[in-house]
């Protein structure tokens, strides 16, 4: 043991009663909730006190009445299906071929070499790009839109799960051939389980790809149901409670994906460390 | 100020007060709620210029007696005094020596030795003076502009000892120096620091699990025993075992606190 | 641009090579390989054949006409495209709007988040109150705030300037703050230990410690502000290569398109790789390698 020890300092009695108390206070931090206590209240007021003009800044009363005006007509939820339908079906292409593309490359050094270096070089390709390309090739309809989702969702995916099996350490490698493993059983028993954190990094930054394509999609693409439909008819027709309700929903599940995948990934950490 | 320099540092005259003094101290960590005793009642002298060797298995507090000697930690019961002044914080007059050598990777040898005078008084010709008498101790001056990512083990560890020494302190403390190193390097390296440190004329403290060591480069051998940290003996090195590794004294003193520690000393002994 | 570049190290270290089922199988299948494994040489041919090979048989399809010019263009068309938009000054201007705009929208994100991120990695107050915000804010992409800026800046220079400027900001704020948040407690505690004070410990503790994190953080802004600049240029630009993929769209010349798109991935990787020269500049420390016992 060096001088780093694990230092808790010691407590006088009273004190170490009052802790107790203390820490349920304390687990709910209150601090962060401040700057968004404070945003809430800036909208409220920018609107009531005329700060920012009302043909620009709707009160938030306003998108929460128009909010509920959407769902009881069924049309929010309809486009909200539209578009987590592409989303979904995006998502699903492209990690499907990402894992296998990546599985490939990691298990074949020679397919990783041949083929890895254009996979890595293609990375440096902003995702936007891919937009007027696939346009032509798929059109911009439902065919273009879940191509290019795939297309983001393929990426961190593919890079993960290819990092994720060739990186095997040394070590682990060396066990699996004393032990006289074929490729199969080495892949089941040493490779798969090793590469499941990277792969899930790759996922996290799927689920946070796709979504940006897809919100970028139905907003460069052609116009059709779903939220950047309306996002457009908001923007048009200058109806800014619209407008800001969509971009709220944008962002909110683009949170609730990212929430999802830290999650996922943290529950992970915890299984693979016990 | 530039100080002249001549080789050992000035040592107080000979009075009735320890160099070093622990009088009754112990410590106890709060975790997960309950506390836990790590050093119980330890009490120990320790005269100027001599070399205490700490031995003890992990567990027995000895590193955290070393952080409550150097000042690092002020919370525990008992009195540390220095000269007779009690400890309230670190001082230029202690310095240590950690396991891992802590070389700041981004500084040159001659720069990571430097650090340790940044607030010594000098001024830059003499702290150049003063860095590259250091290295010239620990034979390595001829790598003053290294990196430390460029040096052994070894080397690393024999520069952390110059950064050490660079700010002529009384006190050297010293946890488990040469323990990331192998046992060659370790060997020779214990060699270099029995020399050093008579050199410098400072008092050692170090702590150790490694039993020869302790028997090698102290003048006096404290056994701890674990859970809590306490001394179980105090016992005098002969010079002659000090001298030679392979004298019967080493041999006989060495077994003697193997037995201490509890460490069997193989079948068909007589013991 | 050399294949080594564009892989990761050390990820792609040719020692770390999939393992196989012994080494003499291994060893067989490698073919020509030496004692030591591929040679470099080896390594970089390999990586261009699959390039190489696509572009054979791309010339060979649009040379049987079996692809309709529109969806697959010749690579002579593309030659022949790529010949007059240099000829005539258009693809150097293009691109130099496009690299202008990055450039300030980096350069202003990173000083705000430099800044930002150092006060954040300082202050656990700071921390406790902007940090969650900030990460909240991060998840969402800022297309989402396109449209709604759109409404308010119109479609001019500082509305590029401002969303590219925020998507590279939140990276070097993140990186900024943790590389300082996390320097290594051990040096830390040598700090005390050699009596450092707060510009001492901040000199030769905190901020090299925090290089590469801070670096990290640059360059993963730098991609973002790619990024965002293409998005930008499609939605709201008349300039631009964004905008010449727009157009090339428009007018059916996917040739436009893909010279966009490649001039697009040239120019961010050459900034990339200013980035870690830049990276390696600062850490001179690094540079060596343990040569001496």
């Amino acid at each position: 043991m060096s001088i780093e020890a694990t230092a808790a300092t010691t407590l006088p009695a009273q004190a170490r009663a009052g802790t107790a108390l203390r820490t349920v206070t304390r687990r709910i931090d209150w601090r962060p909730w401040t700057a968004f206590a404070a945003l809430l209240a800036l909208w409220f007021a920018a609107h009531h006190f005329g700060w920012v003009p009302a043909k620009y800044l709707p009160s938030p009363l306003a998108v929460v009445q128009r909010l509920i005006r959407e769902v009881t007509a069924g049309t929010l939820l309809h486009d909200l299906h539209e578009t987590l339908r592409r989303n979904l079906s995006g998502l699903v292409i492209g990690v499907a071929a990402g894992l296998a593309l990546g599985a490939l490359l990691g298990a074949s050094s020679l397919v990783g070499r041949i083929v890895g270096p254009t996979v890595l070089a293609q990375r440096q390709t902003a995702l936007f790009a891919w937009v007027p390309l696939l346009a032509m090739w798929f059109g911009g309809g439902d065919t273009g839109k879940i191509t290019f989702i795939a297309v983001a969702a393929f990426q961190p995916v593919v890079i993960g799960t290819w990092r994720g099996i060739s990186l095997v350490p040394a070590t682990y490698r060396e066990l699996s051939d004393v032990l006289l493993l074929n490729r199969w059983n080495y892949m089941r028993l040493v490779a798969l389980p090793h590469a499941l954190p990277m792969i899930f990094t790759g996922l996290h930054g799927a689920l946070i790809y796709a979504w940006l394509a897809t919100v970028g999609s139905e907003l460069f693409l052609n116009i059709s149901p779903g939220l950047g439909g309306r996002l457009n008819e908001g923007s048009q027709l200058f109806e800014i409670d619209l407008l800001f309700l969509v971009i709220l929903l944008f962002g909110l599940i683009g949170l609730g994906f990212n929430t999802l995948a830290e999650r996922a990934e943290g529950l992970l950490i915890r299984w693979n460390s016990r | 100020m530039n100080a002249p320099f001549h080789s050992p540092s000035p040592q107080p005259p000979a009075t009735a007060v320890p160099a070093l003094d622990i009088r009754h101290v112990s410590k106890a960590f709060v975790v997960d709620g309950k506390a836990v005793e790590v050093l119980a009642d330890i009490s120990l002298s320790v005269e100027a210029g001599s070399f205490v060797s700490i031995v003890g298995a992990s567990g027995c507090g000895k590193s955290t007696l070393l952080r409550l000697i150097l000042g690092l930690d002020l919370d525990y019961a008992g009195e540390i005094s220095l000269d007779g002044r009690p400890v309230e914080g670190p001082g230029p007059e202690r310095s240590i020596v950690f396991q891992e050598h802590r070389l700041l990777p981004w500084l040159t040898v001659e720069g990571n030795v430097g650090a340790a005078l940044l607030h010594s008084g000098l001024d830059a010709a003499a702290r150049r003076r003063s860095v590259a008498e250091h290295l010239e101790l620990v034979g390595l001056e001829a790598f003053a502009k290294a990196y430390p990512a460029q040096l052994s083990g070894g080397m690393a560890q024999r520069v952390a000892i110059a950064r050490a020494l660079a700010n002529r302190p009384r006190f050297l403390l010293l946890d488990e120096p040469l323990g990331a190193l192998d046992a060659l390097t370790r060997l020779r390296l214990q060699g270099e620091l029995k020399r050093i440190v008579a050199h410098e004329g400072a008092t050692a403290v170090l702590v150790t699990h490694d039993v020869d060591e302790a028997v090698f480069l102290g003048h006096r051998i404290v056994v701890l025993h674990p859970r809590p940290g306490r001394i179980a003996a105090v016992l005098e090195v002969p010079e002659e075992a000090r001298a030679d590794r392979s004298s019967p004294a080493f041999v006989a003193l060495r077994d003697r606190v193997l037995e201490l520690l509890g460490v069997s000393l193989g079948e068909g002994r007589a013991r | 641009m050399s294949l080594a570049e564009t892989l990761d190290k050390p990820a792609f270290d040719q020692s770390t090579r999939a393992g196989t089922a012994t080494a003499s199988a291994a060893r067989r299948r490698a073919g020509r390989r030496g004692p030591a494994g591929p040679t470099p040489l080896g390594t970089v041919l390999l990586g261009l054949s699959f390039p190489f090979a696509l572009l054979v048989a791309w010339w060979w399809a649009a040379r049987l006409g079996i692809v309709p010019e529109q969806i697959l263009p010749a690579p002579a068309t593309i030659y022949e495209t790529v010949s007059s938009l240099i000829a005539d000054g258009s693809l150097a201007t293009h691109l130099e709007i496009s690299t202008h705009r990055v450039l300030v929208g980096f350069g202003l994100g990173a000083l705000f988040g430099l800044v930002f991120g150092a006060a954040a990695g300082l202050s656990p107050t700071v921390r406790a109150f902007l940090y969650p915000p900030v990460q909240a804010v991060a998840r969402v992409n800022v297309l989402a705030w396109m449209p709604l800026l759109t409404l308010f800046m119109g479609i001019d220079e500082p509305l590029k300037y401002v969303v590219i400027g925020w998507s590279a900001a939140i990276p070097i704020i993140l990186g900024t703050a943790r590389g300082i948040e996390n320097v290594s407690p051990a040096f830390r505690e040598l700090g005390r230990v050699l009596h450092f004070n707060t510009r001492d410990t901040l000199r030769l503790v905190v901020l090299p410690g925090a290089v590469p994190s801070i670096f990290a953080g640059l360059r993963e802004g730098l991609a973002n502000a790619w990024q965002t600049l293409v998005l930008a240029e499609l939605f709201a630009s008349f300039e631009g290569l964004g905008y010449l993929m727009t157009w090339g769209r428009q007018l059916f010349q996917l040739d436009l398109v893909i010279i966009a798109m490649i001039v697009v991935a040239l120019a961010g990787l050459a900034m990339d790789l200013g980035l870690r020269w830049l990276e390696r500049r600062a850490q001179p420390w690094k540079r060596g390698t343990r040569d001496v016992h």
